[in-house]
């Protein structure tokens, strides 16, 4: 179905022209403020109203099928590289989710001392970027937008991390650009091959799945694409750029980096490394439910020994992402929808911890696990919320992750119940760091008697905003889940 | 000769007349006056290059308004008057007195665009030469600068060494063909040896005109001596005009087997070597000498794929590495007061006490790193395109493995101007026509890089 107003052209831009706007007015912190939040919410307007337009529409002649919005424009002639955007149930949801987790990080930005105005204009070109990757349709606008995220990235952990921020944000970059442009390659190779063969050189993704690759030339290609996605996502031994580029960035750049950008990796490939290669991914699958699983356990048997809350986070997180790749592995219709799903619940519940180590870090200036103790005492609304989430991040049916994790377990657990069984203990040693966690900051006794705010409005208002989606999605997931149905069918079926 | 045979001519007549006016009439005249004329002189060069339809000149022996040149006089006008308006500056806060400087930008302008419009062997030498001897005053002019004057001398030294070299490669050529003129020669089978002898003495010449390792070593040098301005020129025109000279000449001479070895150990030495190199700098303007050497490696690859795709990389690569390389020295040059900033940790926080050059120079090193949506990452984009294309898959690998640690160091420029607590003293406030320049260049970078279809297009049509 084509609209009349190009919504996913302006999902996309709106945040860019947000950001330009917002850097005009960065002397005045609160006029940036309240403009970066407006552009943020107009946004999250504009990424709901696809929900609100048929989706079962009739397939039009040059539309994929199974993409209910759909944009395409002449870009760059010689190369057949076209503007082509499309929006199908898992990119709506990707969609949503971006402009979500956005407004709560432009909340959570609201104290940024230094240069605030700059700060949040490279959160909305960020935003705007993201945007972009989950809606195009060409590769090498996907591969466009995937290594301009970097940019804005790159700024918000330099300019505003504390720790070692040079230090991480170069690291974590180039990490990145290392698989990217073998992915670049890949991509350039992928698009020779199927010019040759078809007479039609473009870099249309659906048009590129029709390409015949000999195994051996796609096992390479497939692992390029894998070693990408698998960098940014992290997967362990990949990950080492990634507590130290969590740890050092400010909250807000925190959350994009925990909630998004390892969210585009899952959909590069889910949306294009495994449609692209059938042969070559299940040649390498085993290896991934390897990664997948020894990520789940080490990485929460390493997110046990930190002392700083944030680095166990970052752990955490990275622990709980190995459902996604575990669901993605095993690629079938329940598996994969378990992963999208954990992909969601990661994000809020994620992005919510990291959120609210970031307040007690600014009120504490600690993020010293022995310096904190008795808060439950102290401060009942936070430590409620901090309770909350550190339950739905263990697991705790009732609330998000668990009914994610659990898809995951079952779609696995048919095609590799060795890996499921693994993944299971993992998440067994999840609830032993995360009762640790609790215990000691809202339990246990503090070494030296700080005295801690209770939450603010503003804040309050992002912890309800987040809980409220932690506990719907947790008893309620349906609605999300039937959104994904319709594309994973056709992916599935390629 | 006939109309137009003139007009075809006019970019060449204009730049030379305004050559010999500002150095005849400079001493009656503002300096600002003398760049006013440069820039338009430039210009309108540039802009009717652009515009005139390619056509044979009858009445000048070895000439002809190529469609190379329809792309090239233009863009070389661009470089030139973008030296000019940021040298303006940076003159005058060095005591660069003179209309001689203005002058000799303008001459070699001249053999630049002479250069692109020859069909003639010894014509395309002179021009090449003419390039090298104007660049070898420029590089010089600051007397007082020690380094400027050492760097003019090694630059002369090695320069003159590489002019024989070419020459030679010349003569072998005009020895196995039996005639200057591009067009009627012939690479007949039983003179191949003499040939292929030619085109390798040629290569090394080339190779040291285009800094590729091994012949890289005056580089640094002179980029860190010469007059920021002049470096931005040398860096970018200088190379371009090389390059476009092998095309010409592959063009006639069909690429031999005998070429791919040595013309591939250069590239992947560049490559390699360059950005290795490059990540050990502490000195902005040598950092930027090893990077141009590693991004010839990428030119170099392009061109040993002779295939059209890789001769359209080239030149788009040259166009683009121009618009950064401009970016680059000039948010150097114009940051460059009393002293020359030239240590990478004088750029400490510059990003916010000058936001207009540290957001240039911030541009342009990630523009150089290749990254999206600037124009570097379209010509990086096309030139392994065209590697992968011509089957040079090992290559394109190496390749794009070092082009991902030099990101490193162009990232340590950015990080230096925005990432570190203490701050520079904020630096006097921009010029009109450095901001300019700086402008001007940044917005190359920046369009090409989101909508690069106009200029694929030119480069298309130069190849015809």
């Amino acid at each position: 179905m084509t609209s009349l107003i190009p919504i996913l052209s302006l999902l996309i831009f709106l945040p860019l022209v947000g950001a330009l706007l917002v850097f005009a007015l960065r002397q005045s912190a609160s006029a940036a403020r309240w403009l970066a939040l407006a552009f943020g919410a107009a946004e999250f307007v504009l990424a709901c109203a696809p929900l609100a337009i048929d989706r079962q529409g009739t397939a039009q002649v040059g539309v994929p099928t199974g993409f209910f919005l759909y944009q395409d424009h002449g870009w760059i002639d010689r190369f057949g590289i076209r503007f082509t955007l499309g929006m199908d149930g898992i990119s709506l949801v990707m969609v949503i989710l971006t402009a979500f987790i956005t407004i709560v990080a432009i909340i959570a930005s609201w104290k940024v001392k230094e240069r605030q105005g700059l700060y949040l204009s490279l959160l909305l070109a960020l935003q705007g970027a993201v945007q972009g990757l989950f809606l195009s349709l060409d590769l090498f606008l996907f591969y466009l937008f995937w290594e301009a995220m970097l940019i804005p990235m790159l700024f918000l952990i330099g300019v505003w991390g504390t720790g070692r921020p040079v230090y991480s944000t170069i690291k974590f970059f180039l990490y990145t650009f290392v698989g990217s442009l073998l992915m670049l390659l890949a991509i350039i190779a992928l698009y020779l091959m199927h010019g040759a063969q078809t007479g039609s050189y473009t870099f249309a993704l659906p048009a590129l799945m029709h390409t015949t690759v000999p195994y051996q030339l796609g096992l390479w290609l497939f692992g390029a694409f894998l070693l990408s996605f698998a960098i940014k996502f992290p997967l362990f031994p990949l990950h080492t750029w990634q507590p130290d580029a969590y740890c050092d960035a400010p909250v807000a750049g925190t959350l994009m980096l925990a909630s998004l950008l390892s969210k585009t990796a899952a959909y590069g490939l889910i949306r294009i490394a495994y449609p692209l290669f059938p042969e070559a991914s299940r040649a390498l699958t085993p290896l991934v439910y390897v990664v997948a699983v020894l990520g789940i356990c080490y990485f929460a048997w390493v997110a046990f020994a930190q002392r700083d809350m944030k680095r166990m986070l970052a752990y955490s997180s990275v622990s709980h992402m190995g459902f996604v790749a575990l669901g993605i592995a095993a690629w079938s219709p329940v598996a994969v929808s378990g992963a999208l799903m954990q992909m969601v619940n990661h994000a809020i519940t994620t992005g919510a911890l990291f959120v609210m180590v970031g307040m007690l870090d600014e009120r504490a200036e600690s993020r010293d696990l022995s310096d904190f103790g008795g808060v439950w005492g102290k401060v009942p609304v936070l430590a409620f919320f901090f309770l909350i989430f550190n339950m739905a991040s263990a697991g705790v049916p009732g609330l998000n992750n668990f009914v994610s994790e659990l898809i995951v377990l079952v779609g696995v657990f048919k095609v590799a119940p060795a890996a499921a069984l693994g993944a299971f203990l993992g998440s067994v040693l999840t609830l032993i760091y995360t009762v640790r966690l609790v215990q000691e900051v809202l339990f246990g006794k503090e070494s030296k008697p700080t005295v801690l705010a209770e939450v603010s409005l503003r804040e309050g208002s992002v912890l309800v905003l987040l809980a409220v989606v932690v506990v719907y999605l947790g008893v309620h997931p349906g609605p999300v889940l039937d959104l994904f149905k319709a594309p994973l069918e056709l992916l599935l079926n390629k | 000769m006939t109309l137009t045979e003139l007009y075809c001519l006019l970019p060449i007549v204009i730049t030379g007349c305004a050559a010999l006016f500002v150095l005849l009439c400079g001493p009656l005249l503002l300096s600002s006056s003398l760049t006013a004329i440069g820039v338009t002189a430039s210009a309108a060069a540039g802009i009717w290059a652009a515009f005139t339809a390619p056509a044979p000149i009858q009445c000048i022996p070895g000439l002809a308004f190529t469609p190379l040149a329809q792309l090239l006089i233009p863009l070389f006008s661009f470089a030139a008057a973008l030296t000019l308006l940021l040298s303006h500056g940076y003159n005058e806060r060095r005591i660069l007195k003179g209309e001689e400087y203005p002058a000799t930008v303008l001459f070699a302008l001249f053999a630049m665009c002479v250069l692109p419009c020859a069909t003639n062997m010894l014509i395309l030498f002179l021009a090449l030469e003419s390039v090298s001897f104007a660049f070898y005053i420029l590089v010089s002019m600051d007397l007082n600068r020690a380094e400027s004057g050492e760097a003019g001398l090694k630059y002369l030294l090695m320069g003159a060494v590489a002019a024989a070299f070419t020459a030679f490669g010349f003569a072998l050529i005009f020895t196995g063909s039996g005639t200057l003129a591009l067009s009627a020669a012939l690479a007949r089978p039983e003179n191949r040896a003499i040939i292929s002898a030619g085109w390798g003495v040629l290569i090394l010449g080339m190779a040291f005109k285009l800094s590729l390792v091994p012949a890289h070593l005056w580089t640094p040098d002179v980029y860190q001596g010469a007059p920021s301005p002049v470096a931005a020129f040398l860096s970018t025109s200088s190379k371009v005009a090389a390059a476009a000279l092998l095309l010409i000449l592959l063009g006639h001479f069909p690429p031999m087997a005998e070429l791919r070895a040595p013309l591939a150990a250069l590239s992947v030495l560049s490559m390699v070597l360059g950005n290795l190199a490059a990540l050990r700098q502490t000195n902005i303007k040598r950092m930027l000498a090893y990077s141009s050497v590693a991004h010839m490696g990428y030119l170099a690859l392009a061109l040993l794929t002779g295939s059209r795709d890789g001769y359209a990389a080239v030149l788009l690569y040259g166009a683009i590495y121009t618009a950064m390389n401009l970016a680059a020295f000039g948010a150097i040059s114009s940051l460059s007061f009393e002293e020359e900033r030239e240590q990478i940790t004088d750029f400490t926080g510059i990003g916010f006490t000058a936001p207009v050059r540290g957001g240039v120079l911030a541009l342009a090193m990630i523009s150089l790193a290749g990254i999206p949506p600037t124009a570097g990452f379209i010509g990086k984009f096309f030139i392994f395109y065209s590697a992968l294309k011509g089957g040079l898959i090992a290559l394109a690998i190496v390749g794009i493995l070092s082009a991902a640690a030099s990101a490193y160091f162009y990232l340590r420029v950015v990080a230096q101007l925005y990432m570190h607590r203490s701050e520079a003293p904020a630096p006097k406030p921009v010029g009109f026509a450095e901001g300019l320049a700086l402008c001007a260049a940044s917005a190359c970078i920046l369009i090409i890089g989101v909508y690069p279809g106009p200029l694929l297009e030119m480069v298309e049509t130069a190849l015809r």
